[in-house]
């Protein structure tokens, strides 16, 4: 008897402590709703002093997104679309119709990225970046997913799993600087981040099922490494 | 008693603790991406396309296949680099593997052709 009602207490206790938090579910249902397939990544829009921003988060954004669930279309051949067809200024798409780009990439959603700020600590290996990422449905132009980051980076932290040195170890060394490895990273950790609180599409096990996951706020600061 | 709490506490930590493969591996893809995106060359082209063949070839994710987007760009480097056949194999491959990317394949397909 004793035994239960331990069990007891103690489920409740873990019960209770995920209380009075939101979930992914009341923040982003229209996700669950709509249930999109495919993303198409728009170029970054860069408003940060750090010109390589852009391509920092540009090549990293595929990644997350096909490991959350998500169809990404091919981000390099939609570029090269992109580019032919005079739409590679994303600033120009924040507030038009999409539905052409249903039509031409038979995409469901458009992923668009705004930096914000990238500016490097003038004393210690801190990298301060604000970025907004906003999923927007090229079917109603509605916004599905957002999320906005005051991000605090300390490169000085060669952490395993994550972090730059893991990176490094993949990548045949002769290849690339380590500056850039790092700034690669920094960029990752910062999708990563951000979408760990999208839900999860179509080719994930999680898909559907995560609607009471605990999400983070829409607006965040955070410190990572 | 004590055990009991000490098992469900295990219980607990090890339910946390157990991290779930990924979907799909990329063997340093960001990179070589990031590189190619920047300096348009043979040579990051090239290290691009290995990455590529990596993925493709050394799957080691959760879902035992291909991520999307992969082999439809493979293609397009592929095409760049004279090799029309085997980058046109690419590009229907990846309608086989991914449904959803139809449309656009198709219209890539035809320009192609055209």
């Amino acid at each position: 008897m004793k035994k239960t009602i331990y069990l007891l207490v103690i489920s409740a206790m873990i019960i209770l402590g995920g209380c009075s938090t939101t979930t992914k579910s009341e923040l982003y249902g229209d996700m669950y709703e709509k249930k999109p397939v495919s993303v198409l990544i728009m170029p970054p829009i860069n408003n940060s002093t750090k010109v390589e921003a852009k391509e920092y988060f540009h090549s990293t954004l595929n990644v997350p997104l096909a490991n959350q669930g998500y169809y990404v279309i091919p981000p390099f051949l939609s570029m090269e679309i992109l580019k032919r067809e005079s739409a590679y200024n994303a600033q120009r798409f924040m507030d038009a119709d999409l539905t052409k780009f249903q039509e031409v990439f038979g995409a469901d959603v458009a992923l668009f990225t705004v930096i914000h700020k990238w500016a490097k600590s003038s004393i210690g290996s801190n990298v301060k970046i604000e970025i907004e990422y906003i999923l927007k449905s090229t079917q109603t132009n509605q916004v599905l997913f957002s999320r906005k980051g005051e991000i605090i980076y300390d490169t000085s932290v060669n952490t395993g799993a994550g972090g730059w040195v893991g990176l490094i170890a993949d990548v045949a060394a002769s290849a690339l600087n380590t500056a850039l490895t790092k700034y690669i990273s920094v960029a990752r950790s910062c999708n990563d981040y951000t979408f760990s609180d999208l839900p999860h599409g179509k080719y994930s096990p999680r898909f559907m099922v995560d609607s009471s996951d605990v999400a983070g706020d829409k607006e965040f600061k955070q410190r990572l490494n | 008693m004590k055990k009991w709490i000490l098992y469900i506490g295990a219980l607990v930590i090890l339910a946390s603790c157990s991290t779930q493969k990924p979907l799909y591996t990329w063997d340093g893809y960001e990179a070589y991406s990031y590189k190619y995106l920047k300096d348009r060359d043979k040579e990051s082209r090239e290290q691009l396309m290995e990455s590529y063949e990596k993925i493709i070839n050394e799957q080691e994710g959760s879902r035992d296949t291909v991520p999307p987007g992969i082999m439809a760009d493979y293609g397009f480097l592929l095409m760049q680099a004279d090799q029309q056949k085997k980058g046109k194999k690419m590009l229907t491959k990846e309608v086989k593997y991914y449904p959803e990317s139809k449309v656009f394949i198709d219209r890539i397909l035809k320009m192609i052709e055209q």
